[in-house]
Protein backbone atom coordinates (compact mmCIF):
# COMPACT_ATOMS: atom_id res chain seq x y z
CA UNK A 1 0.00 0.00 0.00
CA UNK A 2 2.57 2.70 0.88
CA UNK A 3 5.10 2.05 -1.57
CA UNK A 4 7.65 5.12 -0.20
CA UNK A 5 7.82 2.95 3.02
CA UNK A 6 8.49 0.05 1.32
CA UNK A 7 11.30 0.95 -0.73
CA UNK A 8 13.36 2.79 2.21
CA UNK A 9 13.76 -0.14 3.65
CA UNK A 10 15.82 -1.37 0.13
CA UNK A 11 17.78 1.59 -0.01
CA UNK A 12 21.54 1.32 -0.14
CA UNK A 13 21.57 4.79 2.25
CA UNK A 14 19.55 3.01 4.99
CA UNK A 15 22.06 2.59 7.19
CA UNK A 16 23.50 5.67 7.23
CA UNK A 17 23.65 8.19 10.38
CA UNK A 18 19.39 9.38 10.08
CA UNK A 19 20.50 12.76 11.82
CA UNK A 20 22.77 13.49 9.09
CA UNK A 21 20.22 12.67 6.34
CA UNK A 22 18.03 14.88 8.20
CA UNK A 23 20.19 18.02 7.87
CA UNK A 24 20.99 17.58 4.72
CA UNK A 25 17.67 17.62 3.37
CA UNK A 26 16.78 20.57 5.65
CA UNK A 27 19.85 22.89 4.33
CA UNK A 28 18.52 21.79 0.80
CA UNK A 29 14.95 22.13 1.14
CA UNK A 30 15.55 25.87 3.09
CA UNK A 31 18.18 27.01 0.94
CA UNK A 32 15.38 26.29 -2.12
CA UNK A 33 12.66 27.88 -0.56
CA UNK A 34 14.95 31.22 -0.04
CA UNK A 35 17.15 31.67 -3.07
CA UNK A 36 14.05 30.55 -5.55
CA UNK A 37 16.58 30.37 -8.38
CA UNK A 38 16.49 27.99 -11.16
CA UNK A 39 20.24 27.55 -11.25
CA UNK A 40 19.56 26.35 -7.06
CA UNK A 41 16.91 24.07 -8.06
CA UNK A 42 18.65 22.27 -11.06
CA UNK A 43 21.36 21.69 -8.80
CA UNK A 44 19.30 20.43 -5.44
CA UNK A 45 17.34 18.25 -8.23
CA UNK A 46 20.76 16.48 -9.84
CA UNK A 47 22.15 15.95 -6.67
CA UNK A 48 18.83 14.56 -5.23
CA UNK A 49 18.71 12.12 -7.93
CA UNK A 50 22.57 11.18 -8.09
CA UNK A 51 21.80 10.63 -4.38
CA UNK A 52 18.38 8.57 -4.32
CA UNK A 53 19.12 6.76 -7.66
CA UNK A 54 22.34 6.57 -8.59
CA UNK A 55 23.48 5.36 -4.59
CA UNK A 56 20.38 4.49 -2.99
CA UNK A 57 19.40 2.64 -5.80
CA UNK A 58 15.97 3.55 -6.03
CA UNK A 59 14.77 2.62 -9.41
CA UNK A 60 14.49 5.42 -11.95
CA UNK A 61 11.38 4.89 -13.37
CA UNK A 62 9.49 4.59 -9.97
CA UNK A 63 11.42 8.06 -8.80
CA UNK A 64 10.12 9.53 -12.11
CA UNK A 65 6.79 8.72 -11.80
CA UNK A 66 6.96 9.68 -7.74
CA UNK A 67 7.79 12.99 -9.10
CA UNK A 68 4.93 13.32 -11.28
CA UNK A 69 2.58 13.28 -8.22
CA UNK A 70 3.13 16.94 -7.16
CA UNK A 71 3.17 18.36 -10.75
CA UNK A 72 -0.41 18.23 -11.48
CA UNK A 73 -1.04 20.77 -8.48
CA UNK A 74 1.83 22.69 -8.85
CA UNK A 75 0.42 23.11 -12.75
CA UNK A 76 -3.00 24.10 -11.64
CA UNK A 77 -1.95 26.41 -8.83
CA UNK A 78 0.84 28.02 -10.99
CA UNK A 79 -2.13 28.19 -13.84
CA UNK A 80 -3.68 30.39 -11.21
CA UNK A 81 -0.37 32.44 -10.97
CA UNK A 82 0.12 33.30 -14.52
CA UNK A 83 -2.98 33.72 -15.83
CA UNK A 84 -5.05 37.30 -15.26
CA UNK A 85 -8.16 39.13 -15.87
CA UNK A 86 -7.46 42.43 -17.17
CA UNK A 87 -8.96 45.37 -19.65
CA UNK A 88 -5.07 45.43 -20.46
CA UNK A 89 -3.31 43.25 -22.21
CA UNK A 90 0.18 42.24 -20.73
CA UNK A 91 3.05 41.35 -22.81
CA UNK A 92 3.54 37.78 -22.71
CA UNK A 93 -0.27 36.46 -24.47
CA UNK A 94 -3.53 37.95 -24.30
CA UNK A 95 -6.89 36.50 -25.72
CA UNK A 96 -9.91 38.94 -26.08
CA UNK A 97 -12.67 38.15 -24.49
CA UNK A 98 -15.50 40.66 -24.71
CA UNK A 99 -14.23 43.97 -23.65
CA UNK A 100 -11.41 42.14 -21.16
CA UNK A 101 -8.33 39.90 -21.86
CA UNK A 102 -7.00 36.43 -20.37
CA UNK A 103 -3.53 37.53 -19.94
CA UNK A 104 -0.07 37.61 -18.55
CA UNK A 105 3.19 38.77 -18.20
CA UNK A 106 6.46 37.51 -19.21
CA UNK A 107 7.80 38.04 -15.73
CA UNK A 108 5.26 36.26 -13.74
CA UNK A 109 5.53 33.40 -16.96
CA UNK A 110 9.30 33.43 -15.98
CA UNK A 111 8.19 33.39 -12.19
CA UNK A 112 5.72 31.07 -12.60
CA UNK A 113 8.47 28.55 -13.89
CA UNK A 114 10.36 29.37 -10.97
CA UNK A 115 8.06 28.46 -8.77
CA UNK A 116 7.57 24.80 -10.20
CA UNK A 117 11.48 23.92 -10.32
CA UNK A 118 11.73 25.64 -6.82
CA UNK A 119 8.77 23.13 -5.42
CA UNK A 120 10.40 20.06 -7.64
CA UNK A 121 13.70 20.61 -6.15
CA UNK A 122 12.17 20.61 -2.55
CA UNK A 123 9.90 18.00 -3.18
CA UNK A 124 12.76 15.72 -4.36
CA UNK A 125 14.97 16.46 -1.41
CA UNK A 126 11.90 15.08 0.63
CA UNK A 127 11.87 12.37 -1.40
CA UNK A 128 15.64 11.80 -0.71
CA UNK A 129 15.04 11.52 3.24
CA UNK A 130 11.55 9.63 3.14
CA UNK A 131 13.28 6.88 0.60
CA UNK A 132 15.99 6.36 1.97
CA UNK A 133 15.20 6.95 5.71
CA UNK A 134 12.79 4.53 7.25
CA UNK A 135 10.16 6.38 10.00
CA UNK A 136 11.46 4.65 13.25
CA UNK A 137 14.41 6.48 12.15
CA UNK A 138 13.13 10.02 11.63
CA UNK A 139 11.38 9.34 14.74
CA UNK A 140 14.39 8.54 16.54
CA UNK A 141 15.89 12.10 14.92
CA UNK A 142 12.51 13.81 15.98
CA UNK A 143 13.09 12.68 19.76
CA UNK A 144 16.93 13.84 19.51
CA UNK A 145 15.64 17.63 18.81
CA UNK A 146 13.39 17.52 21.95
CA UNK A 147 10.06 16.76 20.71
CA UNK A 148 7.81 15.97 23.82
CA UNK A 149 7.47 12.05 24.27
CA UNK A 150 4.11 11.95 24.60
CA UNK A 151 4.44 12.99 20.51
CA UNK A 152 6.72 10.87 19.60
CA UNK A 153 5.33 8.08 21.55
CA UNK A 154 2.25 8.95 19.94
CA UNK A 155 3.55 9.36 16.23
CA UNK A 156 5.49 5.45 17.20
CA UNK A 157 1.98 3.60 17.92
CA UNK A 158 0.23 5.95 15.07
CA UNK A 159 2.98 5.04 12.72
CA UNK A 160 2.58 0.86 13.74
CA UNK A 161 -1.29 1.16 13.58
CA UNK A 162 -1.28 2.92 10.23
CA UNK A 163 -0.43 -0.82 8.56
CA UNK A 164 -2.60 -2.89 10.86
CA UNK A 165 -5.40 -0.99 9.42
CA UNK A 166 -4.79 -0.49 6.01
CA UNK A 167 -4.39 -4.17 5.83
CA UNK A 168 -7.89 -4.44 7.69
CA UNK A 169 -9.33 -2.00 4.79
CA UNK A 170 -7.95 -3.82 1.88
CA UNK A 171 -9.06 -7.21 2.64
CA UNK A 172 -12.32 -5.40 2.96
CA UNK A 173 -11.93 -3.87 -0.36
CA UNK A 174 -11.04 -6.93 -2.22
CA UNK A 175 -13.58 -8.98 0.11
CA UNK A 176 -15.80 -6.37 -1.31
CA UNK A 177 -14.84 -6.64 -4.92
CA UNK A 178 -15.13 -10.16 -5.21
CA UNK A 179 -18.89 -9.46 -4.01
CA UNK A 180 -19.70 -7.11 -6.65
CA UNK A 181 -19.46 -4.17 -4.52
CA UNK A 182 -18.53 -1.73 -6.44
CA UNK A 183 -21.07 -2.27 -9.22
CA UNK A 184 -22.73 0.93 -9.48
CA UNK A 185 -21.72 4.12 -7.81
CA UNK A 186 -24.41 3.72 -5.13
CA UNK A 187 -23.27 0.67 -4.49
CA UNK A 188 -19.85 1.26 -3.59
CA UNK A 189 -20.46 4.43 -1.59
CA UNK A 190 -22.28 1.89 -0.07
CA UNK A 191 -19.30 -0.56 0.72
CA UNK A 192 -17.01 2.44 0.80
CA UNK A 193 -18.50 3.72 3.89
CA UNK A 194 -19.54 0.59 5.62
CA UNK A 195 -15.90 -0.44 5.39
CA UNK A 196 -15.18 2.86 7.08
CA UNK A 197 -17.21 1.75 9.77
CA UNK A 198 -15.82 -1.47 10.18
CA UNK A 199 -12.85 -0.03 9.93
CA UNK A 200 -13.48 2.02 13.00
CA UNK A 201 -15.10 -0.69 15.06
CA UNK A 202 -11.97 -3.08 14.79
CA UNK A 203 -9.48 0.23 15.44
CA UNK A 204 -11.75 0.76 18.56
CA UNK A 205 -11.15 -3.00 19.76
CA UNK A 206 -7.62 -3.44 19.18
CA UNK A 207 -6.99 -0.21 20.69
CA UNK A 208 -8.36 -1.68 23.75
CA UNK A 209 -6.66 -5.30 23.11
CA UNK A 210 -3.47 -3.22 22.66
CA UNK A 211 -3.44 -1.15 25.64
CA UNK A 212 -3.49 -4.79 27.72
CA UNK A 213 -1.18 -6.42 26.08
CA UNK A 214 1.41 -3.17 26.90
CA UNK A 215 0.11 -2.98 30.43
CA UNK A 216 1.17 -6.71 30.70
CA UNK A 217 4.41 -5.62 29.81
CA UNK A 218 5.48 -3.13 31.80
CA UNK A 219 4.39 0.01 29.93
CA UNK A 220 5.46 3.07 31.53
CA UNK A 221 4.70 5.77 29.35
CA UNK A 222 8.03 5.40 26.71
CA UNK A 223 8.14 2.22 23.94
CA UNK A 224 12.51 1.89 23.31
CA UNK A 225 13.62 1.07 19.99
CA UNK A 226 16.86 -0.33 18.64
CA UNK A 227 18.48 2.04 16.21
CA UNK A 228 20.01 -0.06 13.28
CA UNK A 229 21.79 3.32 11.85
CA UNK A 230 25.52 3.77 13.19
CA UNK A 231 27.19 7.17 14.51
CA UNK A 232 27.96 10.11 11.72
CA UNK A 233 30.50 10.18 9.46
CA UNK A 234 33.22 13.35 9.48
CA UNK A 235 33.67 11.70 5.08
CA UNK A 236 29.70 12.41 5.12
CA UNK A 237 29.52 15.64 7.47
CA UNK A 238 32.20 17.51 4.91
CA UNK A 239 29.96 16.36 1.81
CA UNK A 240 26.89 17.87 3.71
CA UNK A 241 28.99 21.24 4.65
CA UNK A 242 30.33 21.31 1.16
CA UNK A 243 26.36 21.02 -0.58
CA UNK A 244 25.49 24.15 1.89
CA UNK A 245 28.58 25.98 1.06
CA UNK A 246 27.64 26.10 -2.43
CA UNK A 247 23.92 26.49 -1.63
CA UNK A 248 24.99 29.73 0.19
CA UNK A 249 26.79 30.85 -2.63
CA UNK A 250 24.27 30.26 -4.74
CA UNK A 251 21.60 31.84 -2.75
CA UNK A 252 24.36 35.46 -2.54
CA UNK A 253 24.36 35.41 -6.35
CA UNK A 254 21.07 34.93 -6.68
CA UNK A 255 20.38 37.79 -4.41
CA UNK A 256 22.81 40.27 -6.24
CA UNK A 257 20.89 39.07 -9.18
CA UNK A 258 24.59 37.21 -11.14
CA UNK A 259 22.61 34.43 -11.91
CA UNK A 260 18.80 33.27 -12.92
CA UNK B 1 -28.90 13.10 -32.25
CA UNK B 2 -32.75 14.48 -31.58
CA UNK B 3 -32.43 16.92 -28.74
CA UNK B 4 -33.20 15.21 -25.92
CA UNK B 5 -29.98 12.83 -27.00
CA UNK B 6 -27.99 16.09 -27.43
CA UNK B 7 -28.67 17.36 -24.13
CA UNK B 8 -27.99 13.67 -22.23
CA UNK B 9 -24.40 14.08 -24.12
CA UNK B 10 -24.35 17.57 -22.79
CA UNK B 11 -25.01 16.91 -19.28
CA UNK B 12 -22.56 13.51 -19.36
CA UNK B 13 -19.77 15.61 -20.59
CA UNK B 14 -20.05 18.34 -18.14
CA UNK B 15 -20.15 15.69 -15.26
CA UNK B 16 -17.44 13.84 -16.57
CA UNK B 17 -15.40 17.21 -17.17
CA UNK B 18 -16.20 18.09 -13.50
CA UNK B 19 -15.49 15.01 -11.76
CA UNK B 20 -12.69 14.27 -14.07
CA UNK B 21 -10.92 16.79 -14.76
CA UNK B 22 -7.83 16.32 -12.13
CA UNK B 23 -7.10 12.50 -11.99
CA UNK B 24 -5.26 13.34 -8.69
CA UNK B 25 -6.45 15.75 -5.96
CA UNK B 26 -5.14 14.83 -2.67
CA UNK B 27 -7.63 17.05 -0.41
CA UNK B 28 -5.36 20.25 -1.66
CA UNK B 29 -2.29 19.98 0.33
CA UNK B 30 -0.04 22.54 -0.29
CA UNK B 31 3.11 21.07 -2.29
CA UNK B 32 7.11 21.59 -0.72
CA UNK B 33 8.37 24.33 -1.52
CA UNK B 34 5.56 26.58 -2.84
CA UNK B 35 5.25 28.68 -0.27
CA UNK B 36 7.74 31.82 0.43
CA UNK B 37 9.91 31.47 4.11
CA UNK B 38 8.23 34.10 5.85
CA UNK B 39 4.54 32.66 5.12
CA UNK B 40 5.97 29.19 6.28
CA UNK B 41 6.72 30.69 9.56
CA UNK B 42 3.57 32.79 9.67
CA UNK B 43 1.44 30.24 9.05
CA UNK B 44 3.49 27.47 11.60
CA UNK B 45 3.07 30.40 14.17
CA UNK B 46 -0.64 30.69 14.29
CA UNK B 47 -1.09 27.10 14.81
CA UNK B 48 1.04 27.06 17.72
CA UNK B 49 -1.53 28.26 20.15
CA UNK B 50 -3.91 25.23 18.31
CA UNK B 51 -1.48 22.58 19.15
CA UNK B 52 -0.71 23.89 22.52
CA UNK B 53 -3.99 23.61 23.59
CA UNK B 54 -4.48 20.50 22.07
CA UNK B 55 -1.25 19.07 23.69
CA UNK B 56 -2.25 20.16 27.11
CA UNK B 57 -6.30 18.68 26.12
CA UNK B 58 -4.52 15.66 25.33
CA UNK B 59 -2.46 15.32 28.31
CA UNK B 60 -4.93 15.85 31.14
CA UNK B 61 -7.44 13.02 29.18
CA UNK B 62 -4.15 10.75 29.57
CA UNK B 63 -3.77 11.73 33.17
CA UNK B 64 -7.60 10.97 33.95
CA UNK B 65 -7.33 7.38 31.82
CA UNK B 66 -4.39 6.32 30.83
CA UNK B 67 -6.23 3.89 27.95
CA UNK B 68 -6.57 6.77 26.13
CA UNK B 69 -3.21 6.90 24.92
CA UNK B 70 -3.63 3.73 22.59
CA UNK B 71 -7.45 5.49 21.82
CA UNK B 72 -5.78 8.58 20.20
CA UNK B 73 -3.31 6.27 18.24
CA UNK B 74 -5.70 4.25 17.00
CA UNK B 75 -7.90 7.92 16.11
CA UNK B 76 -4.77 8.97 14.61
CA UNK B 77 -4.15 6.07 12.03
CA UNK B 78 -7.35 5.77 11.81
CA UNK B 79 -7.74 9.22 9.91
CA UNK B 80 -4.55 8.70 8.12
CA UNK B 81 -5.81 5.77 6.57
CA UNK B 82 -9.37 7.15 5.44
CA UNK B 83 -7.57 9.94 3.96
CA UNK B 84 -4.53 7.80 1.78
CA UNK B 85 -8.07 5.47 0.51
CA UNK B 86 -9.25 6.35 -2.82
CA UNK B 87 -12.73 6.97 -2.36
CA UNK B 88 -15.48 6.01 -5.22
CA UNK B 89 -15.57 8.54 -7.60
CA UNK B 90 -17.45 8.08 -11.16
CA UNK B 91 -14.65 8.85 -14.05
CA UNK B 92 -12.23 6.52 -12.29
CA UNK B 93 -10.15 9.54 -11.01
CA UNK B 94 -8.31 9.21 -7.58
CA UNK B 95 -9.78 11.33 -4.77
CA UNK B 96 -9.11 11.41 -0.98
CA UNK B 97 -11.58 12.36 1.42
CA UNK B 98 -9.93 14.70 4.56
CA UNK B 99 -11.33 12.55 7.15
CA UNK B 100 -10.84 15.30 10.06
CA UNK B 101 -14.56 16.06 9.65
CA UNK B 102 -15.04 12.61 10.95
CA UNK B 103 -12.57 13.04 12.75
CA UNK B 104 -13.97 15.88 14.65
CA UNK B 105 -17.05 14.99 15.07
CA UNK B 106 -16.11 11.94 16.82
CA UNK B 107 -13.01 12.64 19.02
CA UNK B 108 -13.49 16.51 19.68
CA UNK B 109 -11.60 19.39 17.76
CA UNK B 110 -8.61 20.05 19.88
CA UNK B 111 -7.68 16.48 19.52
CA UNK B 112 -8.05 16.46 15.72
CA UNK B 113 -5.17 19.27 15.61
CA UNK B 114 -2.64 17.26 17.58
CA UNK B 115 -3.27 14.07 15.58
CA UNK B 116 -3.74 16.43 12.43
CA UNK B 117 -0.12 17.70 12.55
CA UNK B 118 1.30 14.21 12.97
CA UNK B 119 -0.94 12.47 10.18
CA UNK B 120 0.47 15.34 7.81
CA UNK B 121 3.84 14.64 8.62
CA UNK B 122 3.35 11.56 7.97
CA UNK B 123 1.44 11.15 4.73
CA UNK B 124 4.26 14.10 3.68
CA UNK B 125 7.26 11.68 4.46
CA UNK B 126 4.75 8.35 3.75
CA UNK B 127 3.15 9.49 0.68
CA UNK B 128 4.63 13.17 -0.74
CA UNK B 129 1.07 14.91 -0.11
CA UNK B 130 2.41 18.40 1.85
CA UNK B 131 5.61 19.14 2.61
CA UNK B 132 7.53 19.79 6.04
CA UNK B 133 7.68 23.44 5.54
CA UNK B 134 4.28 23.83 4.38
CA UNK B 135 3.09 21.84 7.20
CA UNK B 136 2.21 24.89 8.98
CA UNK B 137 -0.17 26.51 6.44
CA UNK B 138 -1.69 22.73 5.79
CA UNK B 139 -2.33 21.88 9.39
CA UNK B 140 -3.82 25.59 10.06
CA UNK B 141 -6.28 24.57 7.11
CA UNK B 142 -6.89 21.22 7.56
CA UNK B 143 -5.97 20.08 10.92
CA UNK B 144 -7.50 23.13 12.84
CA UNK B 145 -9.85 25.65 10.68
CA UNK B 146 -11.89 22.71 9.05
CA UNK B 147 -12.19 20.33 12.37
CA UNK B 148 -12.93 23.43 13.72
CA UNK B 149 -15.74 24.62 11.62
CA UNK B 150 -17.37 21.02 11.70
CA UNK B 151 -17.80 20.70 14.94
CA UNK B 152 -19.08 24.13 15.42
CA UNK B 153 -21.60 23.10 13.19
CA UNK B 154 -22.50 19.83 14.17
CA UNK B 155 -22.77 21.77 17.91
CA UNK B 156 -24.74 24.39 16.52
CA UNK B 157 -27.19 21.51 14.18
CA UNK B 158 -27.46 19.96 17.67
CA UNK B 159 -28.73 23.25 19.65
CA UNK B 160 -30.98 23.87 16.74
CA UNK B 161 -32.50 20.51 17.38
CA UNK B 162 -32.05 19.53 13.85
CA UNK B 163 -32.49 16.11 12.27
CA UNK B 164 -28.73 14.39 12.84
CA UNK B 165 -28.06 12.78 9.45
CA UNK B 166 -28.85 16.49 7.90
CA UNK B 167 -25.61 17.93 10.54
CA UNK B 168 -23.29 15.40 10.15
CA UNK B 169 -23.79 15.87 5.99
CA UNK B 170 -23.44 20.13 6.83
CA UNK B 171 -20.70 19.73 9.50
CA UNK B 172 -18.47 17.37 7.38
CA UNK B 173 -19.28 18.76 3.76
CA UNK B 174 -19.04 22.72 4.98
CA UNK B 175 -15.76 21.85 6.72
CA UNK B 176 -14.06 20.36 3.61
CA UNK B 177 -15.18 23.39 1.94
CA UNK B 178 -13.92 25.78 4.64
CA UNK B 179 -10.38 24.06 4.08
CA UNK B 180 -10.20 24.33 0.79
CA UNK B 181 -11.09 28.21 0.81
CA UNK B 182 -8.46 28.49 3.37
CA UNK B 183 -6.20 26.99 1.22
CA UNK B 184 -7.29 29.06 -1.65
CA UNK B 185 -6.57 32.06 0.35
CA UNK B 186 -3.44 30.93 2.21
CA UNK B 187 -2.20 30.59 -2.01
CA UNK B 188 -3.63 34.40 -2.83
CA UNK B 189 -2.08 35.90 0.19
CA UNK B 190 1.59 34.37 -0.67
CA UNK B 191 0.67 34.76 -4.52
CA UNK B 192 -0.80 37.97 -4.80
CA UNK B 193 -2.35 38.79 -8.85
CA UNK B 194 -0.73 41.20 -10.85
CA UNK B 195 -4.11 42.68 -11.63
CA UNK B 196 -6.53 43.43 -8.84
CA UNK B 197 -3.91 42.10 -5.61
CA UNK B 198 -5.33 39.68 -2.94
CA UNK B 199 -8.60 39.39 -3.66
CA UNK B 200 -8.43 38.65 -7.35
CA UNK B 201 -5.88 36.54 -6.54
CA UNK B 202 -8.01 33.87 -3.71
CA UNK B 203 -10.75 34.02 -6.67
CA UNK B 204 -8.95 32.81 -9.05
CA UNK B 205 -7.34 30.32 -7.08
CA UNK B 206 -11.08 29.14 -5.63
CA UNK B 207 -11.78 29.44 -9.36
CA UNK B 208 -9.18 26.34 -10.64
CA UNK B 209 -9.75 24.09 -7.82
CA UNK B 210 -13.60 24.49 -7.51
CA UNK B 211 -14.29 21.68 -10.24
CA UNK B 212 -12.50 19.30 -8.09
CA UNK B 213 -13.05 20.30 -4.55
CA UNK B 214 -17.07 21.12 -4.62
CA UNK B 215 -18.07 17.67 -5.95
CA UNK B 216 -15.74 16.30 -3.48
CA UNK B 217 -16.63 18.01 -0.54
CA UNK B 218 -20.51 17.08 -1.40
CA UNK B 219 -19.14 12.92 -1.41
CA UNK B 220 -17.40 13.54 1.45
CA UNK B 221 -20.29 15.18 3.71
CA UNK B 222 -22.57 11.90 1.71
CA UNK B 223 -19.64 9.15 2.80
CA UNK B 224 -19.41 10.70 6.36
CA UNK B 225 -22.99 10.68 6.86
CA UNK B 226 -23.40 6.50 5.97
CA UNK B 227 -20.46 6.12 7.54
CA UNK B 228 -22.45 7.28 11.21
CA UNK B 229 -25.64 5.96 10.02
CA UNK B 230 -23.72 3.01 10.13
CA UNK B 231 -21.56 3.34 13.03
CA UNK B 232 -25.16 4.34 15.05
CA UNK B 233 -26.59 1.06 14.30
CA UNK B 234 -22.81 -1.71 14.47
CA UNK B 235 -20.91 0.43 17.08
CA UNK B 236 -23.05 1.90 19.90
CA UNK B 237 -20.88 0.76 22.59
CA UNK B 238 -17.69 2.26 21.04
CA UNK B 239 -19.63 5.53 20.14
CA UNK B 240 -20.98 5.53 23.90
CA UNK B 241 -17.51 5.38 25.15
CA UNK B 242 -16.29 8.33 22.96
CA UNK B 243 -19.09 10.06 24.70
CA UNK B 244 -20.46 10.72 21.32
CA UNK B 245 -24.01 9.35 22.01
CA UNK B 246 -24.84 10.29 25.55
CA UNK B 247 -27.57 11.81 25.37
CA UNK B 248 -29.88 9.63 22.92
CA UNK B 249 -30.60 7.48 26.50
CA UNK B 250 -32.10 10.12 28.94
Amino acid sequence: MLLIDKLCYYSKLRYVNPGEKFLFTVIAIVFCIISRSVITAVFVLAINTILTVGIGRISGRRYRNMMLVPLIFLLISTLAIIVNLSRTPFDAFAIPVGGWYITGSISSVFFGIQLILTALAAVSSLYFLSLNTPMPDILTVLRRLHCPILLSELMMLIYRYIFVLLEIAVNILTAQKARLGNKDYRTSLKSFSAMISVLFIRAMQKSNALYDAMESRCYDGRILVLSEASGPKKKHLAGILLFGGVLLILTIAKKQGMIL
Amino acid sequence: MNLKQKKIVGTAAVICLLLGIAPVSNAMHIMEGYLPGKFCIFWGIICIPFLIAGFFSIRKKLNNNRRTLTLLAMAGAFVFVISSLKIPSVSGSCSHMTGTGLGAILFGPSAVSILGIIVLLFQAILLAHGGLTTLGANTFSMAVAGPFLSFGIFMLCKKCRLNRKVSVFLAACLGDLFTYCITAFQLALAYPSESGGIAASAVKFLGVFAPTQVPLAVIEGLITLLIIMALEAYAKPELKSLGFIKEENN
